[in-house]
């Protein structure tokens, strides 16, 4: 057993000790986790929405890094871009904190007490605070970018961003294989 | 040789085998599948928002296209690589699911519906490019290639909950 695996089997180990455990049997009673749970198209539904709000979200976060990258979009500014995409980022950010409180509420321990879940978590907090920052500075510069594209640590930054999101995708995918 | 030793055949082949046994490479195939699908979903919907006029009508629609158009297409190519690989390692369990075909019937669908935009609307599409009013062939491919991947989405979802086998 590799030394990853390893520590996901001791984290896993501590959230069983945490009130996690209590908070998971208790949301489990809960009448909408058992509507969710009794329901076989709800899972389905609440991860299909999860998906295209992650497709909406993904594709104006590359049309953006595209933009910075200067791999496309050239046909407008920097700031038309960032007004068109920027609101779709975070509708779909609210469409996927919505359908993951849904799929929290109806399997609470295959989400709570799972090692993978958390990583993904913190890889969020961490991707949001990077896009905040890294976009605010792309809207301080963008004036001066508009004549080509933008210098090398700024398009390391989008480089960097996109994997994060795709991490993170890889992540929500390794939660259904994670020990429990 | 009859379709089912076919199906039969690529399971247990080296390639079907090793995804089949190995601990991480179908999560791994999943994960990338999920990257490239997201990325096709979403940059075919920028197009169809824009063909249906509900976003992006700032830029023309050749511009659209050629910012999308090659992303679709290259995460299109790692999708079906991805979903290629995937089958092949459950290939007979697969075949009769009908969630999993109805899955390929879409598939097959939003291809037909692009390839008539292109040979049909598209031909004309320097008068509409700027232009608010885009032809009513456009907007209903529009819309209609939205409808096939969100069932794309959704049945390739279902699959992974009715393998019953």
């Amino acid at each position: 057993m590799s030394s990853f695996e390893d520590l996901l089997y001791a984290f896993t180990e501590w959230l069983r000790t945490t009130p996690l455990v209590e908070l998971s049997l208790s949301i489990s009673e809960h009448p909408v986790s058992l509507l969710i749970q009794t329901n076989f198209w709800a899972i389905p539904t609440l991860q299909t929405l999860h998906i295209l709000a992650i497709a909406a979200a993904f594709g104006a976060v590359l049309m953006l890094n595209f933009r910075v990258l200067g791999l496309a979009g050239g046909s407008r500014t920097m700031e038309q871009t960032v007004r068109r995409y920027v609101p779709w980022i975070w509708w779909a950010l609210a469409a996927l904190i919505v359908t993951g409180i849904g799929m929290v509420v109806g399997e609470p321990v295959r989400e709570l007490i799972n090692p993978i879940f958390w990583i993904k978590m913190g890889m969020i907090v961490i991707a949001i605070a990077l896009s905040l920052w890294f976009f605010g500075a792309v809207r301080r510069n963008m004036t001066r970018w508009e004549a080509g594209r933008a210098r090398g640590g700024v398009r390391a930054g989008a480089a960097v961003l996109i994997l994060l999101w795709c991490t993170i995708m890889v992540a929500g995918r390794w939660i259904a294989y994670a020990p429990v | 040789m009859n379709l089912g030793t076919l199906w039969q055949s690529l399971e247990t082949s080296g390639v079907g085998t090793f995804v089949a046994e190995s601990a991480w490479a179908f999560p791994l195939l999943e994960s990338l599948h999920v990257i490239a699908l997201v990325t096709v979903v979403g940059s075919i919907a920028i197009m169809d928002l824009r063909l249906l006029g509900l976003a992006g009508r700032g830029w023309t629609v050749t511009a659209l296209s050629r910012d999308t158009l090659p992303l679709t297409w290259g995460a299109f190519v790692l999708a079906a690589i991805t979903g290629g690989l995937l089958f092949v390692s459950r290939a007979t369990t697969y075949v009769i699911n009908p969630w999993f075909l109805v899955k390929m019937v879409l598939l097959v669908l939003a291809g037909v519906n692009m390839a008539i935009l292109h040979s049909f609307a598209w031909k004309s599409v320097h008068q509409w490019d700027s232009t608010a009013s885009v032809p009513t062939a456009a907007k209903v491919a529009g819309g209609l290639s939205l409808v096939f991947w969100i069932l794309v989405v959704f049945c390739g979802r279902v699959i992974g909950f009715t393998l019953a086998v």
